[in-house]
């Protein structure tokens, strides 16, 4: 933790330098810098959170990330972004490219992007490590899990997009779809939840399409839309069997026989306040060994609500709902009491949430806030919840205050 | 003409003055190069939010921004329905996605208009009162309207000849509504002085447009400039 504060102390004083010039020439082309970093603080009661001993207090929570960015033509756009953070066990300082891509936009109604390409689905799924751009210091995380970022983040691979006016002032269609690869961190929250299941991963990959459609209706302030996604996914690794733990590790490989993802999302604003909700199903089969397959339903939905008071200051208030239901061979999971029983405590985190958030000046903001968890979804999938920090066992309710803090220039 | 008199004008003209600078607002200003001579407010919105490069006519636009000031503030409450610290945010969003770049930022209505003149295919905006030589100004249609309306037939307003002498000018504000075969229905004062306001309607009842596919509304702004 020590070494990620320096850090980010060091990438604050660089951006204070930045800040007077964000852009510079090569070949007689601007080139943007632009960056933004993030310490966040939590501290729970009942249990330990988002893999930080967070019943302790924990500082485990850092990202920040810098991009290029340069216009090359009227048309032609090209640039990149290093995005590195540490939250509890997940990440550990490695740093990753985020994004890199040539977007070439022939038409206001078709644009291609290609190379590692953030991926939109929902209303921030692309935007969500931007802490800065929200007013709560965690996104509902039934719906924008952090601790699983890296399912959803980006792809490597293409997308095609455009804007769409529709006559008789109907408002405009925005459109994207997109095909390519996902690649996950080993050091991310699925393959660490695993690790407690005597599953290691060497790679987590395989490939992603879908798309989006979203309407900025004639209602002024109201957008709404749906998301698709569906995936193909290899884990490649080792692990013991349930079934043979005699056998020690052995080698697997493993691909989901199904795997999508749904979402329907609104968005009201109307002068000083935003109001947004989304839905967001998702739906996995994962064969566990020849014969035994696991199916999970996820559904999840929130409701938020911000307000801003003044220039710097906004409040905000959100519920989010999680509930997932796991089954094999579509009977209830055995080893999972009421596995399809929403209102076990295993499937389920409803989390209640209220947030301030204050900009000091253009460039940093501090947030405060708190959740009120009940249930913490720990099956087969993870929703922030993991037996690692919380070996005695999980209680039914959490306490959460959030202290986050950061800056972008 | 008595010393009274005069003082009374001119206070009389100082009061329209204030009453008008309530309403006084932006113009939407853009390279020689921009073909067009009108946009429509969502066309204008999509530009600023950088959802589309390209205008209905094919020029290819660059927006340029003000960084602060009531320029700015009035520019977003007007068309863009959000405040400066939202679209500062919204910006650095497409940054930080790979989906944008951020707007050329500028600190002053000079900074735009110097910009805008010299650089292909920008647009811009500047306090409705802000000379603008070497640009041209946009006159904004309805919102929503798709289909930009030409001036065919322009008739001169006259300049009343008393505050001519007395070297009294502004720029009114109106909106026009254009039937569909060009003519001009209605003229509607959205701010200036109210005595020059009289004859730029009278003038610009006179005027005629190219036919459209419905009836539409522009924005237009008529300078008085003593000479």
């Amino acid at each position: 933790m020590r070494r990620g504060i320096v850090r980010l102390a060091l990438l604050c004083l660089w951006a204070g330098r930045l800040g007077q010039a964000q852009e510079f020439k090569i070949c007689d082309r601007t080139v943007q810098v632009h960056g933004f970093a993030s310490q966040g603080f939590v501290y729970t009661s009942g249990n330990n959170w988002l893999t930080m001993n967070s019943n302790a207090g924990s500082g485990a929570m850092t990202d920040m990330g810098l991009s290029l960015t340069s216009q090359l033509s009227d048309k032609l756009r090209v640039g990149g972004q290093v995005y590195d953070r540490n939250l509890g066990e997940l990440g550990q300082w490695h740093p990753s490219l985020d994004w890199a891509v040539a977007d070439y936009r022939f038409k206001n109604w078709l644009g291609v992007r290609g190379g590692k390409v953030k991926t939109t689905l929902g209303l921030y799924n692309d935007s969500q490590d931007l802490s800065f751009a929200h007013v709560f210091a965690l996104l509902p995380q039934g719906t924008y899990p952090t601790d699983l970022r890296d399912a959803t983040i980006a792809h490597t691979g293409g997308d095609l997009y455009g804007n769409i006016p529709l006559q008789h002032e109907a408002g405009e269609i925005a459109y994207t779809a997109y095909a390519g690869r996902r690649s996950d961190s080993i050091y991310s929250g699925y393959p660490y939840l695993l690790q407690d299941w005597q599953v290691f991963f060497r790679s987590f990959q395989g490939w992603q399409y879908g798309g989006d459609l979203r309407w900025t209706t004639p209602v002024n302030g109201l957008t709404i839309g749906a998301s698709r996604m569906n995936q193909s996914i290899t884990g490649k690794g080792t692990f013991v069997s349930l079934f043979d733990p005699g056998a020690g590790l052995v080698p697997f490989e493993r691909t989901t026989k199904a795997y999508r993802t749904n979402m329907f999302y609104g968005e009201y604003m109307v002068r000083r306040l935003r109001i947004d909700a989304e839905y967001r199903r998702d739906f996995f089969d994962i064969p566990y060994v020849p014969g035994v397959e696991l199916q999970t339903n996820i559904h999840a939905w929130y409701i938020a609500g911000s307000y801003r008071i003044g220039k710097r200051v906004q409040v905000g208030s959100y519920y989010s709902h999680y509930v997932t239901q796991n089954t094999s061979g579509g009977a209830a999971l055995a080893p999972i009491i009421g596995s399809t029983d929403p209102s076990q405590p295993w499937n389920h985190v409803y989390d209640k949430v209220i947030s301030g958030h204050v900009d000091l000046n253009r460039f940093c903001y501090v947030k405060v806030e708190g959740h009120f968890m009940n249930g913490y979804g720990w099956a087969t999938y993870p929703n922030g919840f993991y037996l690692q920090q919380n070996p005695q066992g999980f209680q039914t309710n959490t306490n959460a205050l959030v202290v986050k803090t950061g800056f972008h220039f | 003409m008595k010393a009274s008199t005069r003082w009374l004008i001119t206070a009389a003209f100082a009061v329209c003055g204030a009453l008008s600078a309530r309403a006084a607002e932006v113009k939407i200003i853009a390279n020689q190069s921009v073909t067009t001579d009108s946009i429509s407010a969502s066309e204008l919105k999509s530009v600023f939010l950088l959802q589309r490069r390209a205008l209905q006519d094919g020029s290819i636009v660059v927006p340029v921004v003000q960084k602060s000031g009531a320029t700015q503030a009035s520019f977003l409450r007007e068309y863009m329905d959000r405040n400066p610290e939202e679209i500062r945010t919204y910006y650095y969003g497409l940054v930080f996605t790979g989906k944008g770049l951020m707007p050329k930022e500028l600190h002053s209505d000079a900074e735009v208009v110097a910009y805008v003149a010299r650089t292909k295919g920008a647009i811009g905006y500047v306090n409705i009162d802000f000379p603008t030589n070497g640009v041209k100004v946009l006159a904004i249609s309805q919102a929503g309207a798709s289909f930009a309306r030409q001036l065919v037939t322009r008739v001169e307003p006259e300049y009343p000849e008393t505050l001519q002498r007395l070297q009294i000018g502004g720029t009114v504000r109106l909106i026009v509504t254009i039937s569909a075969k060009g003519s001009v229905e209605g003229v509607q004062l959205l701010g200036g002085n109210p005595i020059l306001a009289e004859p730029a309607i009278k003038a610009v009842k006179q005027w005629v447009y190219s036919p459209g596919p419905s009836r539409s509304m522009l924005e237009v702004s008529i300078p008085f400039i003593p000479k």
